[in-house]
């Protein structure tokens, strides 16, 4: 038999080059693709939406997100992508499906989705214009504050959108979420929209 | 046209796909021909408020039954179609 070794590499791997972008000097828009991430998908089976939060308030030590939002723990985000559903994301291997299956054995269905999306951090001073075109939510700080999440559509595909922390110097961040096979394309689409601001580009194991 | 998503708010018309007439209801097993037949084939062309299904595939993935008049497009009601959310329908 034919023996295989599995390579693990970035959806991004060949679209992201590290470096600057688009217009010369201070870049208005930083992208940040995050890899190598944990992430689960939790939906409440029928009629058991009540148990799943509870299971989630055990398991995390915090109320999953009923509405549109984003909560963190000390180590995971708890994301919410629709009505009784919500992901897991986190690093390091601690919230894997498998770690999560015992908690909520009878009240969700878990789906690993680590593999399956791209995680593209967006920051900077004009990173709220940049996805203004590209996106029909309100980002206007007022609207969509920190913590704010949607599920929504950009560049007709399917994202998760939220707002995490601001960074260090004040600045909005976007944290989104991507179908891995539709990362490459909508990541030109993001350049493309950002290159006017100039564009700082990188890769990170760390979640912002 | 925009649409207020009960789980998300309002949203474009890009966001979501139309499936058509809410109201026929799957007749029972024993029903008959004639009223299968209806239920698959017959709608009304309704010219005024309708009750319709519309997906929110775009966004947080629920059926919506939505209340739209065909003359206006004015939406004067949306609710989770059955099923949407395990918490909110049919727990
Ligand atoms: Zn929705």
């Amino acid at each position: 038999m034919a023996e295989f070794s599995w390579d693990v590499r970035s959806p991004l791997d060949r679209a992201l080059i590290a470096g600057s972008y688009g217009a010369q000097g201070d870049a208005g828009v930083a992208l940040t693709e995050i890899r190598d991430f944990d992430l689960v998908q939790v939906m409440a089976r029928r009629g058991k939406a009540a148990e799943m939060v509870k299971a989630a308030q055990a398991r995390f030590g915090i109320a999953a997100p009923e509405t549109p939002k984003a909560v963190d723990t000390a180590d995971t985000a708890l994301i919410w992508s629709g009505p009784d559903q919500f992901l897991v994301l986190s690093k390091g291997g601690k919230h894997t499906i498998e770690a999560l299956a015992a908690a909520f054995v009878g009240s969700a269905s878990l789906s690993d989705q680590s593999h399956a999306r791209a995680l593209i951090s967006i920051s900077g001073d004009k990173a709220r214009a940049m996805l203004a075109k590209l996106s029909s939510i309100d980002l206007h700080p007022d609207k969509f504050r920190v913590g704010a999440a949607a599920a929504t559509s950009m560049d007709h595909t399917s994202i998760t959108l939220w707002r995490g922390k601001d960074r260090a110097d004040g600045q909005p961040v976007f944290n989104l979420l991507v179908f891995a096979t539709f990362a490459e394309s909508l990541w030109h689409t993001i350049l493309d929209s950002a290159a006017e601001y100039g564009v700082t580009i990188t890769h990170s194991e760390k979640l912002a | 046209m925009r649409i207020v998503c009960p789980f998300c708010g309002e949203r474009e018309l890009g966001e979501f796909t139309y499936l058509g007439d809410a109201k026929p209801q799957r007749p029972a097993a024993d029903a008959g021909e004639d009223a299968v037949y209806d239920y698959v084939y017959l709608r009304d062309n309704v010219a005024g408020p309708m009750s319709e299904h519309w997906y929110h595939g775009g966004g947080c993935r629920a059926w919506l039954k939505v209340t739209r008049n065909t003359l206006t497009h004015e939406i004067s009601a949306v609710e989770p179609a059955a099923g949407a959310g395990a918490a909110k329908v049919g727990a």
